[in-house]
């Protein structure tokens, strides 16, 4: 099952919670929500799985518009931040519940709730009433019970953010899973950047009431287009600058506090345009021998010790701080305060941002398609 | 498992609690309140169950129950009544239904209103809604006069006199009982359980019966037994429409009849049935709530939809009908109390405010009586009732869980069963004199049977201050006492007023035990409006029963005013 969203909008009371979104998610795939709080992934979903009507544009499941079809007849699967199992029912009688509305017979049911309990792990347990699990078993049965009216699409909604962090992993890679041998087409919410990352096929970053990027995880990674997505998305450093020329090709030389620096840039600018430039700190290097398009020195403020990798922040000569990581600090020595540090960083790491274009470039893009 | 878990959850947030200087209670700071509860409510209980139990010589038998048990008038008496309970809680539970599931999940014309006009009915006298009833649907009132007079009917219908009477006047009265109960726990159910419902095909009545209903049960299982111990114990009533084969109605009767021993002796077997039912249901209902704790984790109320169609015109529609039906008795009274020369005509052709000067200049101890009792009452919750509800809160003494069950029993007796325990446990003498024939007993009834109204209230408003807000103020200096006044009753004096207007509010409407136990001289108004209309003198009656109508009026406007939501937790 394809699924699209055209410009669409939606308000509560005055209050612009979607502000045209666009989306078109493919078959089988898993596509994740990405955002802050209250940037609005969760009435998107609302709005595909029919809890919410559309205050504008369309809703398409396989090209077939769909804006006032209601929820029971979507055939979807659903799991809710709080699992939302019915504290009344069994595990059983969580999952058979929507079979039994459908006049399946008792034996096809209890074959169906068997096979779907076995397989999210929990088999034994269709006794217990939810209120006797625990987090992560509730999980499981929330899923299954999605799961076993072989739903066309799958809406999870931050379906990890009540579960501890080490249950959160082993479940997190259970859903990948499950989801692949199923080949369903999910929609995945969540917070959590590291979770839509490690998940995802593809990702749309939202912000606002609106999605200011989308692409897979490498590609969001790599070449944010926005200082938000950057930002949002693992850890970057960032700096004002503006450009100075372009040397062809998609580089630029650009200007900040701290000296030029040679970046690439997803959109042409023209020299004298304000931009930001962002540099992860694993990209970094300190007191490297090899030379480096970009480099300048500073010293040593805060070093962090976080087992996998080890991360300085460098007071610059401008009075900013630029994080650098030491990628294997194993058996490494950590720097006092004050040393003094030579940073640089490679061209091609060095991103130019320009959110004036990215703006432009959505609305536009909103606009075109009204 | 309800209450045990929200009593662990409140002793791990009130641990320590023994370090705490003013709460540092030793039992005898207490005792007064443990006294007080085991002179008015647990040695009635055991002495009216003694009397069913022990002859004149006072030697255990069971020849009185037996008499009772084999005695077929008794036994169909005992029917009837299980029947009419269980009528009126088949029909209050439909209209309660629809009406808090009305309230609850949409949005029409008139919303707000048709909200606080349903609550009205419950909070209004019994005996002042059936005279009301008979003046509109009597066989002389409104109804029958304009149709024998427009529309050719020979005879009058007869609406109120009789089963279909009872039924009727019950079921208008008690409905709100349920509407309350469920706009409490249906309207505490999270709206991802019926979204969840809707993603698997579950819509409709079918996600109402196997979901809403499901997990709306905690509420309305409270709800239905109050309904049916109402219904149960409710003499006036069905004596007013002219039903006598019930059992309240029998104990009524027998009670207070002084002649045959043998029938003062079944008044109290019944009185002890009553009592054993009451426990009883209690004990199923906590049983029945331990098994059903759906508290959830987070929770968002389920999106009001705004009735469109159809729908928009109906629902108003339901609750307009409803409501007029509710209010008829209220209409009667009214018209009864001011109308002059009403007979023969819809409505009264003259008003005057004679019944008014009447009631007033020639019989005004019912008024003073009633506001004297109610009064001193509502002093005695306050002063009993909020120590209750700090010990339930704040201390961990071992006997909280008896004092809870206490004053949730004390909400389930019947005023019947309790006025025939007063009556027989303080007709003693004590020093000379016995309580029953000093007036203090009404108040002391009044108070003792509306006593968990103020003990709820405050006890909920005592449970959101959180004990850290008196902590940090004992952190910087505030002593003991101090700390109550500043702190803590700046921050619940509202619960505390709340409670006790509603137990000021439903004591000026007591009937069962003040009838039962008032001599010659503490007639309270609804004491009166009784006298007055078994005696024929209907105006009167009624100008008494508007006056109630007003007070319980004004009293619930400014309950809703203090506590601004809804008031499900009072009969709970
Ligand atoms: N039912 C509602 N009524 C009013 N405002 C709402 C409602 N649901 C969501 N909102 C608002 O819309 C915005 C987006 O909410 P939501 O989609 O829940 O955010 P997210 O899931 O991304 O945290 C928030 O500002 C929220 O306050
Ligand atoms: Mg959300």
């Amino acid at each position: 099952m394809r699924i699209a969203l055209h410009n669409v909008v939606k308000r509560f009371k005055g209050f612009t919670a979607l502000k045209g979104i666009n989306l078109e998610i493919k078959d089988g795939e898993l596509f994740t929500l990405l955002g802050p709080s209250g940037c609005g992934k969760t009435t998107t979903l609302r709005l595909i799985a029919g809890f919410y009507q559309t205050d504008g544009g369309d809703i398409l499941f396989d090209d077939k518009i769909i804006n006032h079809l209601p929820t029971a007849q979507r055939n979807i699967g659903i799991v809710f931040q709080n699992y939302a199992l019915w504290p009344h029912m069994t595990v059983y009688e969580n999952i058979a519940y929507g079979l039994k509305l459908k006049k399946m017979p008792g034996t096809e049911i209890k074959r169906k709730v068997d096979t779907s309990l076995d397989k999210v792990g929990l088999s034994g347990l269709q006794h217990r009433y939810p209120g006797q699990l625990s987090g992560g078993q509730q999980q499981r049965v929330a899923l299954a019970r999605a799961l076993v009216l072989n739903p066309d699409v799958l809406l999870l909604d931050e379906p990890l953010s009540n579960l501890d962090a080490k249950v959160r992993m082993k479940v997190r890679a259970e859903i990948r899973q499950l989801q692949q041998e199923l080949k369903i087409t999910t929609v995945y919410v969540t917070h959590d950047q590291e979770e839509a990352l490690t998940l995802s096929d593809r990702i749309a970053v939202m912000r606002e009431g609106r999605i200011i990027q989308l692409g897979d995880p490498k590609s969001l990674y790599e070449r944010p287009n926005n200082t938000f997505t950057a930002n949002f998305i693992g850890t970057n450093n960032l700096l004002e600058a503006h450009v100075l020329k372009g040397n062809g090709d998609g580089k630029y030389t650009v200007q900040t506090a701290i000296g030029s620096f040679m970046g690439i840039a997803n959109q042409p600018l023209s020299p004298g345009q304000k931009c930001t430039i962002a540099v992860r700190p694993e990209n970094v290097q300190i007191n490297s021998e090899r030379q480096e398009a970009n480099s300048f020195t500073g010293k040593i403020h805060f070093a962090s010790y976080l087992g996998n990798i080890l991360r300085y922040d460098i007071m610059t000569s401008a009075g900013i701080l630029f994080k650098a990581d030491i990628k294997y600090p194993w058996g490494c020595e950590v720097m006092a305060v004050g040393t003094e540090v030579k940073i640089s960083f490679a061209e091609f790491v060095c991103l130019l941002i320009n959110d004036r274009c990215t703006e432009e470039h959505n609305l536009t893009a909103v606009g075109g398609e009204s | 498992m309800k209450a045990s878990t929200a009593r662990a959850g409140i002793d791990k947030r009130f641990s320590g609690n023994w370090e705490n200087p003013i709460l540092r209670w030793n039992g005898w700071r207490v005792l007064p309140i443990y006294i007080f509860l085991a002179v008015f409510v647990i040695v009635p209980i055991i002495k009216i169950a003694l009397d069913a139990f022990t002859d004149t010589q006072g030697i255990l038998t069971f020849k009185y129950v037996k008499s009772f048990f084999t005695d077929p008038f008794y036994l169909r008496a005992l029917r009837n009544s299980m029947l009419l309970g269980l009528a009126v809680v088949v029909t209050t539970s439909i209209l309660g239904f629809c009406s808090a599931y009305f309230l609850l999940r949409y949005e029409f014309a008139g919303k707000k209103l048709f909200s606080y006009l349903t609550i009205f009915p419950i909070i209004m006298p019994p005996l002042v809604g059936v005279m009301g009833f008979i003046f509109i649907l009597g066989r002389a009132g409104t109804v029958n006069t304009i149709l024998m007079d427009y529309f050719g009917f020979l005879r009058p219908l007869n609406f109120v006199y009789g089963w279909h009477g009872v039924l009727l006047v019950e079921t208008l009265h008690l409905f709100p009982l349920i509407t309350m109960n469920l706009l409490d726990s249906m309207g505490k159910i999270d709206a991802s359980l019926e979204e969840a419902a809707e993603s698997v095909g579950s819509v409709g009545l079918r996600k109402i019966k196997d979901i809403t209903f499901p997990l709306s049960t905690p509420g309305y299982v409270t709800g239905a037994l109050l309904v049916f111990m109402w219904a149960f114990a409710d003499f006036a009533t069905p004596l007013v429409v002219g039903v006598q084969d019930l059992l309240a109605a029998q104990a009524y009767l027998n009670i207070v009849q002084f002649v045959d021993r043998r029938l003062f002796q079944m008044g109290i077997v019944i009185g002890v049935f009553m009592i054993s039912l009451s426990i009883i249901f209690l004990i199923i209902a906590r049983r029945y709530l331990a098994l059903k704790d759906y508290a959830t984790l987070s929770y968002s109320p389920v999106e009001k939809k705004t009735l469109k169609g159809w729908g928009g015109f109906l629902v108003p529609f339901f609750f307009t009908v409803l409501l007029i039906m509710a209010f008829i008795p209220y209409l009667g009274v009214t018209l009864a109390a001011f109308g002059k020369a009403w007979a023969m005509t819809p409505f009264p052709v003259q008003y005057t405010l004679g019944y008014f000067t009447r009631i007033i200049t020639e019989t005004p101890k019912y008024i003073i009586n009633t506001f004297m009792y109610c009064g001193l009452a509502v002093i005695i919750c306050i002063t009993v009732g909020v120590p209750i509800a700090w010990i339930l809160t704040r201390t961990k003494m071992k006997s909280r869980g008896l004092l809870d069950a206490l004053v949730t029993l004390i909400l389930a007796l019947p005023g019947t069963a309790l006025g025939i325990a007063y009556i027989r446990a303080f007709n003693m003498p004590i020093f000379g004199i016995s309580l029953t024939t000093l007036w203090i007993i009404m108040p002391l009834v009044l108070a003792v049977r509306r006593l968990p109204y103020t003990v709820r209230s405050t006890h909920s408003s005592l449970l959101v201050v959180h004990e850290s807000l008196e902590e940090a103020a004992r952190s910087v200096g505030a002593s003991g006492w101090r700390v109550f006044y500043n702190i803590t009753l700046p921050l619940i004096w509202k619960g505390i007023l709340t409670g006790a207007l509603f137990s000021f509010m439903t004591s000026i409407q007591e009937s069962a035990a003040t009838i039962l136990l008032a001599i010659p001289g503490w007639e309270t108004m609804t004491v009166g409006i009784f006298t007055f209309y078994t005696s024929g003198s209907m105006n009167e009656s009624a100008a008494l029963g508007f006056i109630l109508i007003v007070v319980g009026g004004l009293s619930l406007y400014v309950i809703n005013k203090l506590s601004g939501k809804k008031m499900g937790g009072f009969f709970g």
